[in-house]
Protein backbone atom coordinates (compact mmCIF):
# COMPACT_ATOMS: atom_id res chain seq x y z
CA UNK A 1 0.00 0.00 0.00
CA UNK A 2 3.19 2.24 0.91
CA UNK A 3 4.61 1.38 -2.18
CA UNK A 4 1.57 2.37 -4.35
CA UNK A 5 1.13 5.69 -2.81
CA UNK A 6 5.12 6.44 -3.27
CA UNK A 7 4.40 5.40 -6.78
CA UNK A 8 1.09 7.24 -6.80
CA UNK A 9 2.94 11.08 -5.77
CA UNK A 10 5.06 10.82 -9.08
CA UNK A 11 2.34 11.07 -11.17
CA UNK A 12 0.55 13.88 -12.85
CA UNK A 13 -3.67 13.79 -11.48
CA UNK A 14 -4.17 13.50 -15.05
CA UNK A 15 -2.05 10.37 -15.34
CA UNK A 16 -3.38 9.42 -12.15
CA UNK A 17 -7.36 9.81 -13.42
CA UNK A 18 -6.30 7.86 -16.37
CA UNK A 19 -4.91 4.97 -14.46
CA UNK A 20 -7.82 5.04 -12.15
CA UNK A 21 -10.17 4.87 -15.28
CA UNK A 22 -8.47 2.17 -16.55
CA UNK A 23 -8.12 -0.16 -13.14
CA UNK A 24 -12.44 0.71 -12.86
CA UNK A 25 -12.67 -0.63 -16.51
CA UNK A 26 -10.76 -3.47 -16.02
CA UNK A 27 -12.70 -4.56 -12.49
CA UNK A 28 -15.55 -3.90 -14.45
CA UNK A 29 -15.06 -6.69 -16.78
CA UNK A 30 -13.30 -9.33 -14.47
CA UNK A 31 -15.80 -12.09 -13.21
CA UNK A 32 -16.86 -11.95 -10.02
CA UNK A 33 -15.37 -14.99 -8.77
CA UNK A 34 -12.02 -13.66 -10.14
CA UNK A 35 -9.12 -13.84 -7.89
CA UNK A 36 -8.11 -10.70 -9.70
CA UNK A 37 -10.48 -9.22 -8.64
CA UNK A 38 -10.79 -8.97 -5.13
CA UNK A 39 -7.04 -8.19 -5.52
CA UNK A 40 -7.80 -5.66 -7.83
CA UNK A 41 -10.71 -3.48 -5.77
CA UNK A 42 -8.28 -4.04 -3.00
CA UNK A 43 -5.84 -1.75 -4.14
CA UNK A 44 -8.72 0.93 -5.09
CA UNK A 45 -9.64 1.40 -2.03
CA UNK A 46 -6.08 1.54 -0.45
CA UNK A 47 -4.71 3.97 -3.20
CA UNK A 48 -7.91 6.00 -2.28
CA UNK A 49 -8.06 6.02 1.42
CA UNK A 50 -6.62 9.18 1.92
CA UNK A 51 -9.81 10.59 0.55
CA UNK A 52 -11.53 8.88 3.61
CA UNK A 53 -9.22 10.08 5.68
CA UNK A 54 -9.41 13.58 5.05
CA UNK A 55 -13.70 13.60 4.62
CA UNK A 56 -13.62 12.17 8.20
CA UNK A 57 -11.61 14.42 9.51
CA UNK A 58 -14.41 17.49 8.53
CA UNK A 59 -16.41 15.23 10.54
CA UNK A 60 -14.04 14.85 13.32
CA UNK A 61 -15.32 17.94 15.36
CA UNK A 62 -19.06 16.38 15.86
CA UNK A 63 -17.71 14.43 19.37
CA UNK A 64 -16.67 11.14 17.66
CA UNK A 65 -13.86 9.49 17.47
CA UNK A 66 -11.59 9.86 14.50
CA UNK A 67 -11.07 6.40 14.46
CA UNK A 68 -14.37 5.31 14.38
CA UNK A 69 -15.29 7.86 11.46
CA UNK A 70 -12.48 6.80 9.18
CA UNK A 71 -13.95 3.22 9.34
CA UNK A 72 -17.20 4.74 8.43
CA UNK A 73 -15.76 6.86 5.42
CA UNK A 74 -13.88 3.79 4.39
CA UNK A 75 -16.85 1.41 3.82
CA UNK A 76 -18.11 4.69 1.99
CA UNK A 77 -15.22 4.15 -0.16
CA UNK A 78 -15.62 0.42 -0.58
CA UNK A 79 -19.59 1.35 -2.00
CA UNK A 80 -18.16 3.94 -4.49
CA UNK A 81 -15.02 1.42 -5.81
CA UNK A 82 -18.03 -1.21 -6.07
CA UNK A 83 -20.47 0.99 -7.96
CA UNK A 84 -18.15 3.31 -9.49
CA UNK A 85 -18.67 3.34 -13.82
CA UNK A 86 -15.78 4.27 -15.71
CA UNK A 87 -17.44 5.27 -18.38
CA UNK A 88 -19.63 7.86 -16.19
CA UNK A 89 -16.45 10.32 -15.52
CA UNK A 90 -13.97 11.12 -12.48
CA UNK A 91 -14.11 8.64 -9.85
CA UNK A 92 -13.37 11.81 -7.26
CA UNK A 93 -16.65 13.20 -8.25
CA UNK A 94 -18.25 9.97 -7.67
CA UNK A 95 -16.60 8.66 -4.89
CA UNK A 96 -16.79 11.91 -2.39
CA UNK A 97 -20.85 12.26 -2.12
CA UNK A 98 -21.01 8.67 -1.48
CA UNK A 99 -18.20 9.38 1.07
CA UNK A 100 -20.39 11.85 2.23
CA UNK A 101 -23.30 10.62 2.40
CA UNK A 102 -22.38 7.37 4.13
CA UNK A 103 -21.05 9.95 7.15
CA UNK A 104 -24.37 11.91 7.01
CA UNK A 105 -26.18 8.64 7.19
CA UNK A 106 -23.83 7.66 10.59
CA UNK A 107 -24.27 10.86 12.24
CA UNK A 108 -28.29 10.66 11.09
CA UNK A 109 -28.95 7.41 12.30
CA UNK A 110 -26.23 6.19 14.62
CA UNK A 111 -24.59 6.64 17.48
CA UNK A 112 -27.82 7.34 19.20
CA UNK A 113 -28.26 4.66 21.87
CA UNK A 114 -31.88 6.23 22.34
CA UNK A 115 -34.02 6.26 19.34
CA UNK A 116 -34.90 9.87 18.67
CA UNK A 117 -36.98 11.53 16.18
CA UNK A 118 -35.21 12.39 13.23
CA UNK A 119 -35.90 16.13 12.84
CA UNK A 120 -34.38 15.87 16.34
CA UNK A 121 -30.98 14.26 15.24
CA UNK A 122 -30.38 16.67 12.60
CA UNK A 123 -31.15 19.60 14.90
CA UNK A 124 -28.46 17.99 17.26
CA UNK A 125 -26.03 17.99 14.41
CA UNK A 126 -27.03 21.94 13.50
CA UNK A 127 -26.65 22.76 17.33
CA UNK A 128 -23.46 21.00 17.88
CA UNK A 129 -21.81 22.45 14.50
CA UNK A 130 -23.09 25.58 15.93
CA UNK A 131 -21.74 25.26 19.15
CA UNK A 132 -18.16 24.59 17.71
CA UNK A 133 -18.16 27.71 15.67
CA UNK A 134 -19.44 30.31 18.52
CA UNK A 135 -16.99 28.51 20.61
CA UNK A 136 -13.96 29.52 18.02
CA UNK A 137 -15.97 32.79 17.56
CA UNK A 138 -16.50 33.82 21.30
CA UNK A 139 -13.47 32.19 22.95
CA UNK A 140 -15.60 30.46 25.91
CA UNK A 141 -18.89 28.36 25.45
CA UNK A 142 -21.84 29.75 23.92
CA UNK A 143 -25.25 29.95 25.93
CA UNK A 144 -28.01 28.44 24.61
CA UNK A 145 -29.26 32.49 24.19
CA UNK A 146 -26.66 32.69 21.80
CA UNK A 147 -26.88 29.33 19.87
CA UNK A 148 -30.66 30.20 19.06
CA UNK A 149 -29.65 33.67 17.67
CA UNK A 150 -26.48 32.22 16.03
CA UNK A 151 -28.67 29.35 14.24
CA UNK A 152 -32.11 31.09 13.65
CA UNK A 153 -33.80 28.93 16.07
CA UNK A 154 -35.93 29.10 18.87
CA UNK A 155 -34.87 28.75 22.86
CA UNK A 156 -36.77 25.94 22.81
CA UNK A 157 -35.47 24.26 19.71
CA UNK A 158 -32.27 24.60 21.37
CA UNK A 159 -32.96 23.47 24.69
CA UNK A 160 -34.82 20.13 22.84
CA UNK A 161 -31.26 19.70 20.88
CA UNK A 162 -29.42 19.96 24.08
CA UNK A 163 -31.74 17.91 25.77
CA UNK A 164 -31.86 15.05 23.18
CA UNK A 165 -27.96 15.43 22.90
CA UNK A 166 -27.72 13.50 26.23
CA UNK A 167 -29.32 10.51 25.20
CA UNK A 168 -26.66 9.80 22.47
CA UNK A 169 -24.31 7.83 25.13
CA UNK A 170 -26.85 5.54 27.27
CA UNK A 171 -25.37 4.57 30.87
CA UNK A 172 -25.19 0.78 31.61
CA UNK A 173 -28.02 0.13 34.08
CA UNK A 174 -25.65 -1.89 35.41
CA UNK A 175 -23.09 0.75 36.02
CA UNK A 176 -25.02 2.96 38.09
CA UNK A 177 -26.14 0.62 40.49
CA UNK A 178 -22.34 -0.54 40.72
CA UNK A 179 -21.98 2.65 42.42
CA UNK A 180 -21.92 2.34 46.56
CA UNK A 181 -25.37 3.14 48.07
CA UNK A 182 -24.39 3.65 51.25
CA UNK A 183 -24.63 -0.55 51.64
CA UNK A 184 -20.82 -0.30 52.74
CA UNK A 185 -21.09 -2.39 56.52
CA UNK A 186 -18.51 -1.45 59.32
CA UNK A 187 -16.40 1.54 59.75
CA UNK A 188 -12.41 2.04 60.15
CA UNK A 189 -10.80 4.59 61.11
CA UNK A 190 -12.66 7.64 58.68
CA UNK A 191 -9.10 8.67 57.12
CA UNK A 192 -7.75 5.39 56.49
CA UNK A 193 -9.67 5.12 52.88
CA UNK A 194 -8.02 8.47 52.30
CA UNK A 195 -4.72 7.14 52.56
CA UNK A 196 -5.43 3.71 50.13
CA UNK A 197 -7.13 6.72 47.24
CA UNK A 198 -4.02 9.07 47.96
CA UNK A 199 -1.61 6.27 47.46
CA UNK A 200 -3.43 4.87 44.56
CA UNK A 201 -3.99 8.09 42.98
CA UNK A 202 -0.84 8.90 41.64
CA UNK A 203 -0.45 5.96 39.88
CA UNK A 204 -3.71 5.74 38.27
CA UNK A 205 -2.96 8.87 36.80
CA UNK A 206 0.20 8.19 35.03
CA UNK A 207 -1.32 5.28 33.41
CA UNK A 208 -3.46 7.30 31.82
CA UNK A 209 -3.00 8.33 27.99
CA UNK A 210 -1.14 12.16 28.05
CA UNK A 211 -4.20 14.09 26.65
CA UNK A 212 -6.36 12.53 29.56
CA UNK A 213 -3.68 13.27 32.23
CA UNK A 214 -3.19 16.64 31.01
CA UNK A 215 -7.13 17.37 30.87
CA UNK A 216 -7.11 16.19 34.39
CA UNK A 217 -4.74 18.63 35.64
CA UNK A 218 -6.18 21.66 33.71
CA UNK A 219 -9.89 21.02 34.81
CA UNK A 220 -9.05 20.25 38.60
CA UNK A 221 -5.70 20.95 39.79
CA UNK A 222 -5.27 25.04 37.58
CA UNK A 223 -9.54 24.72 37.51
CA UNK A 224 -9.19 26.02 33.83
CA UNK A 225 -12.46 25.69 31.80
CA UNK A 226 -13.54 23.26 29.62
CA UNK A 227 -13.34 25.92 26.24
CA UNK A 228 -9.88 26.77 27.71
CA UNK A 229 -8.82 23.36 28.00
CA UNK A 230 -10.15 22.25 24.50
CA UNK A 231 -8.12 25.26 23.22
CA UNK A 232 -5.07 24.10 24.67
CA UNK A 233 -5.21 19.96 24.24
CA UNK A 234 -6.47 21.01 20.65
CA UNK A 235 -9.59 18.82 20.64
CA UNK A 236 -13.70 20.36 20.98
CA UNK A 237 -15.24 20.80 24.32
CA UNK A 238 -17.71 18.31 23.67
CA UNK A 239 -15.01 15.85 23.79
CA UNK A 240 -13.09 17.67 26.87
CA UNK A 241 -16.64 17.13 28.45
CA UNK A 242 -16.66 13.46 27.38
CA UNK A 243 -12.95 12.61 28.47
CA UNK A 244 -13.40 14.32 31.34
CA UNK A 245 -16.39 11.87 32.17
CA UNK A 246 -15.32 9.03 31.25
CA UNK A 247 -12.16 9.91 32.95
CA UNK A 248 -13.27 9.90 36.43
CA UNK A 249 -15.84 7.26 35.87
CA UNK A 250 -12.05 5.24 34.87
CA UNK A 251 -10.58 6.37 38.39
CA UNK A 252 -13.50 6.04 40.22
CA UNK A 253 -13.38 2.38 38.93
CA UNK A 254 -10.24 1.93 39.72
CA UNK A 255 -9.99 3.38 43.24
CA UNK A 256 -13.27 1.54 43.82
CA UNK A 257 -11.52 -1.94 43.21
CA UNK A 258 -8.41 -1.39 45.05
CA UNK A 259 -10.21 -0.45 47.84
CA UNK A 260 -12.06 -3.42 47.51
CA UNK A 261 -8.76 -5.41 47.22
CA UNK A 262 -6.98 -3.45 50.33
CA UNK B 1 -43.12 28.25 28.76
CA UNK B 2 -46.21 29.42 31.19
CA UNK B 3 -45.79 32.88 32.38
CA UNK B 4 -46.79 33.21 35.93
CA UNK B 5 -46.15 36.31 37.65
CA UNK B 6 -43.11 35.60 39.86
CA UNK B 7 -41.03 38.23 41.95
CA UNK B 8 -38.64 40.64 40.53
CA UNK B 9 -35.51 38.69 40.54
CA UNK B 10 -36.89 35.40 39.11
CA UNK B 11 -38.35 37.47 36.11
CA UNK B 12 -34.66 38.01 34.99
CA UNK B 13 -34.53 34.51 33.55
CA UNK B 14 -38.30 33.19 34.01
CA UNK B 15 -37.00 30.40 36.16
CA UNK B 16 -38.80 29.88 39.86
CA UNK B 17 -37.41 27.62 42.66
CA UNK B 18 -37.80 24.02 42.65
CA UNK B 19 -37.66 21.84 45.27
CA UNK B 20 -37.63 17.95 44.77
CA UNK B 21 -37.96 14.81 46.58
CA UNK B 22 -36.39 11.20 45.62
CA UNK B 23 -35.03 8.30 47.32
CA UNK B 24 -31.57 8.25 49.00
CA UNK B 25 -31.03 5.70 46.21
CA UNK B 26 -27.76 5.88 43.35
CA UNK B 27 -30.41 5.39 40.88
CA UNK B 28 -31.99 8.53 41.28
CA UNK B 29 -28.97 10.77 41.09
CA UNK B 30 -29.28 10.83 37.33
CA UNK B 31 -32.87 12.97 37.85
CA UNK B 32 -31.16 15.38 39.90
CA UNK B 33 -28.78 15.89 37.05
CA UNK B 34 -30.78 16.37 34.92
CA UNK B 35 -33.04 18.66 37.04
CA UNK B 36 -29.77 20.83 37.70
CA UNK B 37 -29.17 21.56 34.05
CA UNK B 38 -32.46 21.94 32.71
CA UNK B 39 -32.64 24.94 35.15
CA UNK B 40 -29.03 25.75 34.17
CA UNK B 41 -29.81 25.52 30.51
CA UNK B 42 -33.39 27.88 30.76
CA UNK B 43 -30.99 30.33 32.73
CA UNK B 44 -28.84 30.45 29.96
CA UNK B 45 -25.51 29.66 31.50
CA UNK B 46 -22.72 28.78 29.12
CA UNK B 47 -22.54 24.81 27.94
CA UNK B 48 -19.65 24.51 29.65
CA UNK B 49 -21.15 26.01 33.22
CA UNK B 50 -24.28 23.52 32.70
CA UNK B 51 -22.12 20.30 32.47
CA UNK B 52 -19.74 21.47 35.10
CA UNK B 53 -23.08 21.95 37.27
CA UNK B 54 -24.67 19.13 36.02
CA UNK B 55 -21.09 17.21 37.50
CA UNK B 56 -21.14 18.97 40.96
CA UNK B 57 -24.78 18.09 41.96
CA UNK B 58 -23.98 14.39 40.36
CA UNK B 59 -20.89 14.41 42.57
CA UNK B 60 -23.02 16.53 46.02
CA UNK B 61 -25.98 13.52 45.59
CA UNK B 62 -23.61 10.80 44.88
CA UNK B 63 -21.96 12.31 48.01
CA UNK B 64 -24.77 12.08 50.28
CA UNK B 65 -26.32 9.32 48.94
CA UNK B 66 -23.47 7.19 50.19
CA UNK B 67 -24.25 8.49 53.65
CA UNK B 68 -27.69 8.08 53.82
CA UNK B 69 -29.52 5.82 55.96
CA UNK B 70 -31.51 3.17 54.32
CA UNK B 71 -35.26 4.13 53.28
CA UNK B 72 -34.47 7.44 53.69
CA UNK B 73 -34.87 10.30 51.32
CA UNK B 74 -33.36 12.67 49.42
CA UNK B 75 -34.19 16.41 49.24
CA UNK B 76 -32.36 18.68 46.50
CA UNK B 77 -33.71 22.65 46.46
CA UNK B 78 -32.59 24.51 43.17
CA UNK B 79 -32.64 28.21 43.94
CA UNK B 80 -32.16 30.43 40.77
CA UNK B 81 -30.62 33.57 42.29
CA UNK B 82 -29.15 37.23 40.15
CA UNK B 83 -25.90 35.64 40.35
CA UNK B 84 -26.44 32.05 39.82
CA UNK B 85 -27.54 29.13 40.66
CA UNK B 86 -27.79 27.85 44.69
CA UNK B 87 -28.32 24.07 44.99
CA UNK B 88 -28.92 22.56 48.49
CA UNK B 89 -28.71 18.90 49.04
CA UNK B 90 -29.83 17.33 52.02
CA UNK B 91 -29.99 13.39 53.39
CA UNK B 92 -30.55 11.71 56.28
CA UNK B 93 -27.47 9.27 58.16
CA UNK B 94 -26.92 7.85 60.85
CA UNK B 95 -23.38 8.21 61.49
CA UNK B 96 -21.88 12.36 61.62
CA UNK B 97 -18.81 11.41 58.68
CA UNK B 98 -19.21 14.95 56.54
CA UNK B 99 -19.29 14.78 52.52
CA UNK B 100 -15.42 16.05 52.76
CA UNK B 101 -14.40 13.07 54.06
CA UNK B 102 -14.12 11.46 50.86
CA UNK B 103 -11.33 13.25 49.49
CA UNK B 104 -11.27 12.42 45.52
CA UNK B 105 -15.71 13.01 45.37
CA UNK B 106 -14.57 16.62 47.23
CA UNK B 107 -11.81 17.57 45.42
CA UNK B 108 -13.93 17.35 42.04
CA UNK B 109 -17.09 19.15 43.55
CA UNK B 110 -14.97 21.96 45.04
CA UNK B 111 -13.27 22.13 41.46
CA UNK B 112 -16.50 21.87 39.48
CA UNK B 113 -18.64 24.69 41.91
CA UNK B 114 -18.17 28.14 42.67
CA UNK B 115 -18.44 27.72 46.18
CA UNK B 116 -19.33 24.21 48.61
CA UNK B 117 -20.41 24.55 51.91
CA UNK B 118 -21.10 21.43 54.12
CA UNK B 119 -23.04 21.04 57.40
CA UNK B 120 -23.57 18.06 59.57
CA UNK B 121 -26.15 18.23 62.15
CA UNK B 122 -27.35 16.09 65.13
CA UNK B 123 -30.79 15.38 64.67
CA UNK B 124 -33.16 12.92 66.58
CA UNK B 125 -32.12 9.42 65.82
CA UNK B 126 -29.22 10.39 63.66
CA UNK B 127 -27.33 13.25 61.75
CA UNK B 128 -28.66 15.25 58.96
CA UNK B 129 -25.88 15.78 56.19
CA UNK B 130 -26.68 19.10 54.15
CA UNK B 131 -24.29 20.11 51.00
CA UNK B 132 -24.79 23.11 49.40
CA UNK B 133 -23.48 24.72 46.30
CA UNK B 134 -23.27 27.67 44.19
CA UNK B 135 -22.77 27.61 40.43
CA UNK B 136 -22.34 30.97 38.06
CA UNK B 137 -23.62 30.97 33.92
CA UNK B 138 -19.70 31.17 33.19
CA UNK B 139 -17.20 34.12 31.95
CA UNK B 140 -20.10 35.56 29.70
CA UNK B 141 -22.04 36.05 33.01
CA UNK B 142 -26.04 36.38 32.91
CA UNK B 143 -27.56 39.12 30.67
CA UNK B 144 -30.86 40.47 31.49
CA UNK B 145 -33.27 39.16 28.62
Amino acid sequence: MTESAKEDSGETKDAKDARDADRFRELAELALDDPRRATLRGDLVADHIDLARNLARKFDRRGDQLEDLVQVATIGLIKAVDRFEADRGNFYAFAIPTIMGELRRHFRDTGWAVRVPRQLKELHVTVAAGRNELSQKLGRAPKPSELAEHLGLTKEQVYEALVASAAKQGTSLDARLAEPSGDRFGYEDDRLAEVDNRRALGPLLAELPEREQKIIVLRFFRGLSQADIARRVGVSQMQVSRLLAKTLERLRAALGEDTLAG
Amino acid sequence: MSEVETSPVARTHGVRDVEVRVWADAEQVPLLRSFAADIAMRMDFDLDAIEDLRMAVDEACSLLVRAAAADTALYAWFEPQEYGIRVRVQVDAERAQPPSADPMGWQILTALAASVTEDVEAVEGGHRIRVELLAVPGPAGVGPR
